[in-house]
């Protein structure tokens, strides 16, 4: 106890010192390949994250031209990725739409759209199906969720589509739920009012609009859009009721021509009744003109 | 805690610098020591176990570049570490010149010792090795040891100090 507290307590200082140099001689009298073994095991643990280190970022060269590369294929894979997307999507509509073909009663003939008209209050598209194909006025048109408008003109190799979205198309319909009849009309953007609805009617937000067939100008039962909103009003005898569209007008890329089907002969009650009409116009003017020599 | 991390990082630093620059700053053969002027710079204002324990790890650091002298260098510094915490706190004017007197002295004893261990304590070969390398790379080193101590001043406190000492 006296030689410790003569060292540590009294001494401390040389006590130290001494140890010091104990431990270099020490150090300095072992033989030669046992330094060089501690060297290196000391160097080697006290330089080991400098290693990782120097093993990850084996040049700065070396990094610039691996950057360089990653570059060239982050643009490759960009647009290899890009066109990929745009193949996963065309599957997928071509998925939609051969099942709804297979499930439907109806023959669809599939076009492409290749114009658009560019009036922003007659909205119509152009396919690349025209007379040539056995298109013919008044045939219906659909997307692969619903209706999308009806065929107006007929080219030899083309045909323009009046798409629902227009003041002048007007589409019978039924409330899928509670077989309530109205009429389609068009407001803004995808947005369409179901008019002559009574007030007492049952027609609640969710339900889902087909066509009603009437007047067989389209067929029955296909899709058109859903009820947004259904509220009485307390001076008229009607209910408004909002819809919006299922199909989305202003994206169509694919559409369907119906040209016929199990007891619908597509277009031929539009044809009737254009044919109707004209003639009855015709007769008007004649009368006119007989009540102006008179 | 991070003092003490500080001046680790700090010590292989000043290491790696020791054994990558240095040979390309020579100046007539002779070449500064910064492991002797970090010894310096740490304990001038310790005391003196601080400065031996210190000066034993600088110098088992150097030690670890030359596997044949391992302990010579934590031999000399660590009397030199001690040297400088006992007597340069004390007696030594506190005086930037001073300093680097202490340091010219410290590098003089510090090659005292590595000489002779080196010559394995041969006269006649430490005498001309004195002479030729030793004083100039102790003023060398005294010199530079001289411009870090003023810059450190320069410093903030916070910066490169605890407890009022570098």
């Amino acid at each position: 106890m006296q030689i410790f507290s003569f060292l540590f307590d009294r001494h401390l200082e040389k006590t130290v010192l001494a140890a010091a140099i104990a431990l270099s001689v020490f150090m300095l009298t072992r033989p030669e390949d046992s330094k060089i073994s501690a060297v290196r095991s000391i160097s080697s643990f006290l330089l080991y994250p400098v290693g990782r280190a120097s093993d990850y970022f084996t040049s700065v060269e070396e990094l610039s031209a691996e950057n360089d590369w990653l570059r060239e294929r982050v643009v490759s894979l960009s647009y290899e990725n890009e066109r990929l997307t745009q193949f996963r999507d065309e599957r997928n509509r071509l998925r939609e739409l051969l099942g709804f073909r297979k499930d439907s009663f109806y023959e669809f003939m599939p076009c492409d759209v290749i114009a658009r008209s560019s009036s922003r209050f007659h909205h119509s598209i152009t396919v690349d199906r025209g007379a040539g194909s056995g298109v013919r006025p008044g045939m219906p048109v659909v997307g692969y969720r619903g209706l999308a408008g009806r065929v107006t003109q007929v080219f030899p190799s083309s045909s323009r589509v009046l798409l629902l979205n227009n003041k002048s198309v007007s589409v019978s319909c039924l409330v899928k739920r509670s077989r309530v009849v109205g009429v389609l009309a068009w407001e803004r953007g995808n947005r369409f009012s179901l008019g002559f609805v009574g007030k007492e009617e049952d027609v609640i937000p969710g339900d889902t609009l087909i066509t009603s067939g009437f007047g067989r100008v389209f067929p029955k039962g296909f899709p058109i859009g859903t009820v947004v909103h259904s509220t009485e009003e307390k001076t008229e005898l009607s209910r408004r009721v909002g819809i919006v569209c299922m199909t989305d007008l202003n994206k169509l890329e694919e559409v369907f021509i119906i040209t016929g089907g199990r007891d619908w002969e597509g277009g031929q009650a539009w044809l009737e009744l254009e044919k109707s009409r004209r003639e009855g116009e015709a007769e008007q003017r004649n009368k006119d003109g007989e009540g102006g020599e008179q | 805690m991070t003092y003490l991390l500080r001046i680790v990082f700090a010590a292989l630093v000043v290491f790696i610098l020791q054994i990558t620059v240095v040979h390309n700053v020579t100046a007539a053969g002779a070449s500064p020591d910064l492991i002797m002027v970090m010894l310096v710079v740490l304990v001038i204002d310790r005391n003196p176990i601080a400065g031996i324990i210190a000066g034993f790890l600088l110098g088992f650091l150097q030690d670890l570049g030359n596997a044949s002298f391992l302990g010579m260098n934590a031999l000399a510094k660590s009397i030199v570490g001690y040297g400088i915490a006992r007597y340069g706190r004390d007696y030594l004017p506190d005086n930037i010149l001073f300093k680097g007197l202490l340091v010219f002295v410290a590098c003089l004893i510090h090659d005292i010792i590595t000489l002779h261990i080196a010559t394995l304590f041969d006269p006649a070969e430490v005498i001309p090795a004195f002479f030729r390398y030793s004083i100039l790379s102790a003023a060398y080193t005294a010199l530079l040891a001289v411009l870090v101590m003023q810059i450190i001043d320069i410093l903030p406190r916070r910066m490169v100090r605890s407890g009022g000492r570098y």
